[in-house]
């Protein structure tokens, strides 16, 4: 079977993939070396999403190699569309083999900061209705402590790691991405302008548009490395902020990070988690991350990244129709650690189902007509 | 660590909303050790999106089977004992770091308040089927909260403490302390935050007050051991086992920790639950 193929081919490839350059742009799809009948099937697959095969001349399922590879840009090209988002991954090892890490689109690590951070007081973590308030409070060893504990094991990965980057200041942003820069073993970057959880160099940046694009533009000049920035649901209108960072620089969008909540405790004499705020994740806030990727994604036209409450097919396919092109998986991890993999195999399937050779067509189908197709394809590189 | 189905053998309330339940699940006994614990998810995935964690309360590997104990105290746990025999679930398991027994100690203190009965069980059966000898100091408010003499082996001596003294000495654990501490070589607790702290206290001070000169070699050869090692656990007078809320479990959220004397947040499920007293911050309030 040709699924199966597929995992034996990444996890031996792990040679050829050791020094991978991330800001080379080298279109390198995971089915490359499949054969020569999906690179057929590929080219026949439509740019847009007019050309959508009946379903009537629907081929056997097993047939179709479906092309699952994404551009984010920058020549950050994820095999598939799947991504596990920062703080419920670790830095990819914690899972160890329970997981099949290196099948999946990519890892977003831990929150990095420039300096080691020993977070919030306990507790830190709650569980709410159908979702959980965390406020670890960027716990992290500092980037160059990342750097030297993590970097060689990255780069000898098949999958992309991206390094989430937080900082209090636009100076602290741009030494971290700085010191990320060249390193081997680091894919891209995600800015982390939103967290909720900390006094300063969170929501400052996320909730006003010339602070984002600001940070955004500093951070551009900073490094050639990919760079994703996270937006904040906890604004007013995230259109304007969204359209600022994008034409700072920023080659894709994340959306979206935590809301900001409280949990009270058992005895009611005061919010249960030590920092008081913690940000809300999981299925709780999947109607909002929709809206926000569905506002997204009609303003900007570079690749949308959603996260929000993904814990099945349907879920994904949901922020697919409202213009994202991947999706990252978080809080459902801590539940079901081997979701996301399922989800890469999942969505295969339904392209099959569908008679679809890429799920490029599944992107955007819940937009407004009069918007244009949403990018489905990073940005060229601008020296 | 591995991720398993377990199949709920039997089902039982021990005491007043607390639940003792047996599942059989080979691949979660195999290897497993006393301290270690299981992230179990629930069924009701759409409303609670977090396992929840239980220390292996006993662990029979002849027959593949593992105990947990549990108090109702919230949805997931309410969730648990609707379960029937037959019923499966998920765990991942066995996580974290279990107790470490020096070699030469012949004679454990465990103490146990309410609940953390459940952490340290498992190192009674450990400890006796090792050859050594046993004693359980066992804190409950009141009679109702008793762990039941039957459920302990045989060979362990069990001494209980009550808030109300309707059963055994009326006051706190930590006062029967003392009288064992000649006795022990080492000491495991598990229970309140308060409880752990009042035992750390008491070891910090055992020394001095037994009248232990600090002749000769030290235990281990007085070659420094790497904090949150295993040698730092063994050569511990007294370890504890820790509660916190928890995420992720495998140390990938950050969401468990608690703050030691280095002044790095440890986190629960990776560098403990078991913790050698020392090297846990009493005082820094989380």
């Amino acid at each position: 079977m040709k699924a199966r193929r597929r995992v034996v081919t990444s996890s031996t490839g792990r040679v050829t993939a050791a020094k991978r350059q991330p800001t080379v742009r080298k279109f390198k799809s995971a089915f490359a070396s499949v054969g020569s009948a999906p690179m057929a099937a590929r080219t026949a697959s439509p740019a847009g999403p007019v050309a959508r095969p009946t379903s009537a001349v629907a081929p056997t399922p097993t047939d179709v190699e479906v092309d699952l590879a994404v551009d984010l840009g920058r020549g950050l090209v994820l095999r598939n569309p799947i991504l596990v988002a920062s703080g419920t991954f670790g830095y990819g090892i914690e899972y160890g083999e329970v997981v099949e890490v290196q099948r999946l689109g990519a890892i977003c690590c831990k929150g990095t900061t420039l300096k080691a951070r020993i977070g919030n007081p306990t507790p830190r973590v709650t569980e709410t209705p159908a979702g959980m308030l965390n406020s670890i409070g960027l716990q992290n060893p500092g980037v160059d402590a990342v750097i030297a504990k993590y970097s060689d094991t990255w780069a000898s990965w098949e999958v992309p790691v991206i390094v989430n980057v937080a900082g209090e200041s636009v100076g602290d942003y741009v030494e971290v991405v700085r010191r990320l820069e060249g390193v081997p073993g680091i894919a891209g970057i995600e800015l982390n302008i939103s967290c909720p959880n900390v006094g300063k160099g969170g929501l400052q940046f996320a909730i006003d548009a010339d602070a984002a694009a600001g940070v955004t533009a500093a951070v551009r000049r900073a490094t050639d490395l990919p760079l994703l920035v996270k937006l904040s649901p906890n604004v007013a209108d995230i259109r304007p902020i969204a359209r600022a960072i994008a034409d700072a620089g920023a080659d894709a969008l994340t959306a979206v990070n935590t809301l900001s909540g409280i949990a009270i405790g058992p005895t009611r004499a005061r919010p249960l988690l030590g920092n008081i705020y913690g940000g809300l994740s999981g299925p709780a806030i999947k109607p909002v991350a929709l809206r926000v990727v569905y506002e997204v994604a009609q303003v900007v036209d570079i690749p949308v990244v959603a996260i929000g409450g993904v814990t099945d097919l349907a879920d994904v396919l949901d922020f697919l129709s409202v213009g994202a092109v991947a999706v990252q998986v978080g809080t459902a991890i801590f539940a079901d650690p081997t979701l996301p993999v399922r989800l890469i195999d999942e969505l295969g399937a339904e392209c099959r189902r569908r008679g679809l050779t890429s799920y490029q067509p599944l992107i955007g189908t819940a937009l407004p007509a009069r918007t244009g197709a949403p990018s489905a394809r990073g940005v060229e590189y601008r020296p | 660590m591995r991720l398993a189905g377990a199949e709920l053998v039997g089902s039982r309330e021990i005491l007043r909303d607390q639940w003792l339940q047996t599942y059989h699940a080979p691949d979660l006994v195999s290897g497993a050790r006393a301290g270690q614990f299981v992230h179990v998810r629930t069924g009701d995935y759409s409303g609670m999106v977090l396992r929840r964690p239980f220390s292996y309360n006993t662990v029979d590997p002849a027959t593949g089977t593992l105990t947990i104990h549990f108090r109702t105290i919230g949805r997931g746990t309410e969730w648990f004992t609707h379960l029937r025999p037959g019923d499966r679930v998920e765990m991942l398991g066995p996580l974290g770091r279990p107790f470490e027994v020096d070699p030469r100690s012949q004679h454990l203190l465990l103490i146990a308040g309410g609940l953390g009965m459940a952490g340290v069980r498992a190192l009674a059966d450990e400890a006796i089927r090792a050859g050594r000898e046993v004693t359980v100091l066992f804190g409950g408010a009141t009679a109702h909260d008793v762990y039941p003499s039957s459920l302990l082996p045989d060979e362990v001596e069990y001494v209980v403490a009550t808030d109300d003294g309707s059963v055994g000495h009326r006051g706190y654990v930590t006062d029967l302390v003392p009288e064992y501490e000649a006795w022990a070589d080492q000491a495991f607790a598990c229970g309140p935050l308060p409880m752990l702290k009042a035992l750390a206290r008491l070891a910090t001070t055992r020394r001095s007050r037994m009248g232990v000169a600090s002749l000769g070699r030290k235990r281990g050869g007085g070659k420094p051991v790497p904090a949150g090692s295993a040698q730092a656990r063994r050569k511990a007078f007294l370890q504890v086992s820790m509660e916190q809320n928890m995420g992720c479990a495998v140390g990938a959220c950050l969401g468990c920790v608690v703050m030691s004397t280095s002044g790095t947040p440890q986190r629960v499920c990776r560098e403990g639950p078991v913790f050698a007293a020392d090297e846990i911050d009493w005082e820094a309030g989380w």
